[in-house]
């Protein structure tokens, strides 16, 4: 018995917490004014410990307990405690974030490749003015402005916060504008397209000042853009010598090599995975 | 008698007190990835999240115990480094401080975005949570928080971006 009183009395004085009888209102949003009500009339000290702040005040009635918006800006679970000589009543309480007025966006990668299937990704996560993540459903507007082109729009549901999207890259090379819009806020990002692999390699033979050069025709990707300069274009030749190949880079839009050719000669081109045509030539004796 | 007694007053006294300033065990942290989605987690990423979340959640813990803000440099970034500065700040100025010792977390992961750099989970978390103006306790409570966790990878961990606690019941 003397234990069980002894038990007692130390849970008192190590949490003097009495009934949870403080009263906040069902639904809280960041940033307003509200009211926490009590049983008890007289005052006492008002603590509130929420996610980013903790307040602590005198308060003379305790019956009605104004709390400002300043102080609940953090979306999240709050605590409120009301303490007097007669101990500390409390009560938990939700508030929740407010309308969507802020975006963050992440699109991805900074750089793709023309007419690449689902090559650009874009993420949207919607904030309120506080910067809470907005948890309640919301629509976002997925937009891609492509030069001066139309905006392709399409709208996605946010969950917990979250929208996402992906896009296949345009045919043409140059900057593509990534954006997400919702209410006031808008978010763009932009995006680099680049050409493609080579497409349809071709060469020719050139005689100049009596030496032979094998040069490509504009070197572009299948959807007709060029592809960079310093692309590696390889030349394998193969005559009464051996058989030796040439890598040389695209230089304004063409690759070019002198090869010396000892009679009979074939000669191939190719880029990365891509092959061109085949020339016959002779050499010049 | 009275020395059986004075001696288990004391092994009472020196586990309270211990039990105060030692080093807390680590919380237990499962995570589940059933649902995760669109990019599939590899399980290097699941072992960084899970060991990640953890520290994140003891330098919490230190940060708010200590009033010591530098120690959410390791694990916390964004809006959550931001706000949980300025919950040490308050409780530096107002003399109040929470005391969180988390024991468990069940995390689920809900979103790993196409290109990896965005992870969205939910946290269940079993905590127990004390309130204290100078060294005066005024509440313990054993509490179950749920959270909305959003981590980003840095350059050798994941870090806490967002950490939102969301009401019980939300899907």
């Amino acid at each position: 018995m003397r234990a069980l009183v002894i038990t007692v009395m130390v849970a008192t004085m190590c949490c003097p917490l009495l009934a949870s009888d403080l009263k906040a209102p069902a639904t809280v949003v960041a940033g307003t004014d509200f009211v926490i009500a009590s049983a008890e009339s007289q005052g006492g000290t008002f603590y509130l410990i929420g996610p980013s702040l903790v307040s602590k005040r005198e308060v003379q009635n305790g019956s009605e307990i104004s709390v400002p918006g300043d102080g609940i800006k953090s979306a999240g679970v709050y605590t409120a405690l009301l303490c007097s000589g007669a101990g500390c009543v409390s009560t938990d309480f939700y508030v929740k974030p407010s309308s969507p007025a802020r975006l963050s966006l992440l699109a991805h990668p900074s750089r793709v490749r023309v007419a690449e299937p689902n090559a650009i990704s874009a993420v949207a996560l919607v904030f309120d003015k506080f910067r809470n993540l907005v948890v309640e459903p919301a629509q976002v507007e997925f937009q891609a402005v492509a030069g001066e082109a139309q905006p392709i729009s399409q709208s996605r549901t946010a969950a917990n916060g979250i929208a996402w999207i992906r896009l296949t890259s345009g045919k043409k090379e140059g900057p593509i504008k990534v954006g997400a819009i919702i209410g006031p806020a808008k978010e763009l990002r932009v995006v680099r397209q680049v050409a493609s692999d080579a497409c349809n390699l071709r060469i020719k033979p050139e005689w100049a000042a009596g030496k032979f050069y094998v040069s490509t025709d504009p070197v572009r990707d299948c959807s007709g853009n060029a592809v960079p300069d310093g692309t590696v274009v390889s030349f394998t030749k193969t005559d009464r010598s051996g058989k030796t190949t040439v890598d040389a880079p695209v230089k304004r839009g063409i690759a070019r090599v002198q090869m010396p050719v000892d009679g009979n000669a074939r000669i191939f081109v190719a880029s990365g995975v891509v092959t061109g045509n085949e020339l016959n030539v002779t050499g010049k004796q | 008698m009275k020395l059986l007694l004075l001696v288990l007053a004391a092994a009472l006294i020196a586990f309270y007190v211990g039990y105060l300033h030692a080093d807390e065990p680590a919380a237990k942290i499962d995570l589940n990835t059933d649902t995760l989605g669109p990019r599939t987690i590899e399980e290097l990423t699941e072992k960084s999240i899970v060991r990640d979340y953890g520290l994140a959640w003891r330098t919490l813990r230190d940060a708010l115990n200590h009033n010591q803000p530098g120690a959410l440099e390791g694990y916390f970034t964004g809006f959550a480094k931001d706000d949980f500065s300025r919950l040490v700040q308050s409780q530096l100025k107002t003399g109040v401080h929470v005391r969180y010792s988390d024991r468990n977390h069940r995390l689920t992961a809900i979103f790993y975005s196409p290109s990896g750099d965005a992870m969205q989970l939910r946290d269940r978390a079993t905590l127990e949570m004390q309130i204290l103006d100078g060294t005066k306790l005024l509440s313990t409570q054993q509490v179950t928080r749920n959270y909305l966790v959003l981590m980003t990878p840095g350059a050798d961990r994941w870090l806490v971006r967002d950490l939102q606690s969301i009401p019980e019941g939300r899907p």
